[in-house]
């Protein structure tokens, strides 16, 4: 029987399948992306051990090096949403825990490619819409749209667009997308309020803690913000602690309250929560930075 | 031995100036005056220009003063509204503040002359008045225990709204906004035959919310900082008011001060309300093009919210402030002269302008 060029093995039916099957998988997927989605699992238990690193010079010094790994993978697979979100959260914490208070104009810049990361991720998963500059009614149609699987590319986007606006408060086009973070935030706990540890309601918590009443704060609302955060974590994620007393304790120039919770924080025991002992050590070490400030701040 | 004359000589002399030099360092503590220390109240959240530009005017006052006089600035309304700003200033727990016009209402009320309801049409005519009425703003506040620093300025008051306001009737349809207990703004809704809401600037963000209000008046820059605009759709493009602000310090405090720290605080006070009133205007200008790029309507009114209409409200509106005591007939009717000054002047320059 004439089989043409091609060796006869390759004509059994099993074979041709397996052939067939591999020729659409290269089609859909390149061999970088293969690479990238096989290694996804490593890059998950590289997050959960980063969250359990207590010492907080190494996870500084691990961090860039990670997150031009991840960037490295998503030029390979562009349209892969759980990287973007890795490369957001990665950029988030990295600009938080160690650039904001040294570099706010780094940290500034690093939260623009945090959002830049989410936004695509929120795109990819069938909200098509930038919230730096959409209307809010626009934004508002989009999510109302969205379901629960959307819900971590809502929380990023939310929280990098809301740090770089808190750092670029004299950028009025950018505080003008401020109701648009509060629309997403407040999607992330229509959908599932326990998302990131409850970071949904910690946003809230600072959004109504950190403003004069007269520029649309509400303490009562940020304070029981804070408590329900609190609970979500059962009272062992320090940075729920922290952000009220740099926002609602200082709003409402309550010292007291200030010194002692940031005190509490810094007294905590080292093993309270071994699963977020990173955010927590960030946290011990912004309460003593923020107690230097208690003179000039009351 | 003479070189040993001479080297002891020497010595001695160096000893006797290390012992002066040593002398005049230890007693400088005992000598030097104390510190002044300046709390500082604003509404302007931390970061934005206006707490930027006044902790510039800090800094530089610690420089000039070497150390002196030191400020501590409270941003964000950490410190209360700005009666209770005012309350705490009077029982020296703060020295001073900067006030927008409900403040300055009750440290020397005929000032919100220049908040007259379409009193100004331009920038430059309310440079020329100012210019001309601020000795006497100056000496106003002195009387009621404060001096004045420097001059800032809110901007351009606009009516924000859920439908458009294209005409007075438009404006007798919808529910406005008045800020409780402000005597200009009760003057305008007499004056405009309007029944306004009055509630505390705190409820208006709600209210919009609740559709208990859907018409309240801010300038750009406030529209966009209180998050107003995310609640109305539409600008009526007639500036209702000018949005006046000051930043004052209490006599006391001010008297206190050696004089050449007085002079200091009024130079360097007076030049950062200049700085102040021209990033505002910017922001303004700014703000309205970003408020349009996020949606908003610019409506442009019809003749009938136009000048003369409006000018017989500006009126109405001085007479009763007048009748109520809160602006004297002699001080609305000097500023319109002073007005109608300018106008003719400008008016005759531009008739014999060359083509």
């Amino acid at each position: 029987m004439e089989h043409g060029l091609l060796p006869a093995s390759l004509y059994y039916p099993t074979r041709l399948t397996a052939l067939i099957g591999i020729l659409m998988l290269l089609t859909a997927c390149s061999m970088g992306q293969m690479v990238v989605r096989s290694s996804q699992t490593i890059l998950d238990s590289g997050v959960e051990s980063m969250n359990r690193e207590t010492d907080l010079q190494l996870a500084r010094d691990a961090m860039p090096a990670n997150l031009k790994l991840v960037e490295g993978m998503l030029i390979e697979d562009p349209n892969n949403n759980e990287l973007r979100l890795f490369a957001a959260e990665g950029f988030y914490g990295y600009s938080y825990g160690f650039i904001e208070i040294e570099d706010p104009l780094r940290a500034k810049l690093l939260y623009r490619r945090c959002y830049s990361h989410a936004q695509r991720a929120l795109k990819q998963a069938g909200i098509d819409i930038d919230p730096e500059s959409a209307t809010h009614e626009a934004v508002e149609t989009a999510v109302s749209k969205a379901g629960k699987k959307a819900v971590p590319a809502l929380f990023w986007t939310a929280n990098c667009l809301g740090k770089w606006i808190d750092l670029s408060r004299d950028d009025l086009s950018l505080v003008a997308s401020l109701s648009n973070v509060a629309i997403l935030m407040q999607r992330v706990i229509d959908l599932d309020d326990e998302f990131y540890f409850g970071s949904a309601h910690i946003f809230f918590g600072a959004y109504y803690g950190g403003r004069s009443p007269l520029l649309g704060g509400d303490f009562s609302r940020s304070e029981a913000e804070f408590q329900r955060a609190a609970e979500i974590n059962d009272n062992k994620l320090l940075i729920v602690n922290l952000l009220q007393a740099e926002f609602l304790d200082r709003q409402r120039l309550d010292q007291q309250a200030f010194h002692n919770r940031l005190v509490a924080i810094i007294e905590a025991p080292e093993n309270l929560y071994p699963e977020m002992a990173l955010v927590n050590g960030i946290a011990k070490q912004r309460a003593a930075l923020l107690l230097d400030y208690e003179d000039e701040w009351f | 031995m003479v070189l040993t004359d001479n080297y002891l000589t020497r010595w001695y002399r160096l000893l006797a100036a290390t012992l002066l030099v040593t002398a005049a360092l230890t007693s400088t503590p005992l000598l030097a005056e104390r510190t002044h220390e300046l709390k500082f109240a604003t509404l302007a959240p931390a970061g934005t220009t206006w707490v930027k530009l006044l902790q510039d005017w800090a800094d530089d006052v610690e420089k000039q003063s070497n150390g002196r006089l030191v400020f501590k600035i409270y941003p964000g309304g950490v410190q209360g509204d700005e009666p209770e700003v005012l309350k705490k200033i009077r029982f020296g727990q703060l020295q001073g503040g900067a006030f927008t016009g409900y403040g300055i209402g009750q440290i020397y009320s005929p000032t919100r002359v220049l908040e007259l309801p379409f009193l100004f049409n331009n920038i430059e005519e309310i440079d020329y008045v100012r210019k001309l009425f601020m000795p006497e703003i100056e000496q106003g506040y002195r009387d009621h225990g404060y001096e004045l620093l420097g001059w800032m300025e809110v901007g351009f008051v606009y009516f924000f709204s859920t439908a458009p306001i294209k005409t007075l009737a438009d404006l007798h349809k919808r529910r406005i906004w008045n800020w409780q207990g402000d005597p200009l703004g009760e003057a305008f809704f007499n004056a405009s035959g309007l029944s306004p809401v009055p509630l505390s600037i705190i409820d208006v963000y709600t209210s919009l919310s609740t559709g208990l209000i859907d018409t309240v008046y801010a300038p750009p820059l406030g529209a966009i900082a209180m998050q107003w605009f995310t609640k109305t759709h539409y600008i009526t493009n007639v500036p209702m008011a000018n949005g006046i602000g000051s930043l004052v310090v209490s006599r006391r405090f001010f008297q206190n001060l050696p004089q050449d720290l007085q002079k200091i605080l009024k130079r360097t006070g007076a030049a950062i309300g200049e700085q102040l009133v021209t990033a505002t205007r910017k922001d303004n200008v700014d703000s309205l093009e970003i408020l349009t790029a996020k949606g908003m309507e610019l409506i442009t009114a019809d003749e009938d919210l136009q000048t003369p209409a409006l000018q017989q409200i500006r009126i109405r509106a001085g007479e009763s402030l007048m009748n109520n005591g809160y602006i004297p007939a002699a001080t609305i009717n000097k500023i319109n002269q002073w007005l109608q000054d300018f106008r003719s002047n400008q008016a005759a320059e531009t008739r014999h302008a060359p083509d």
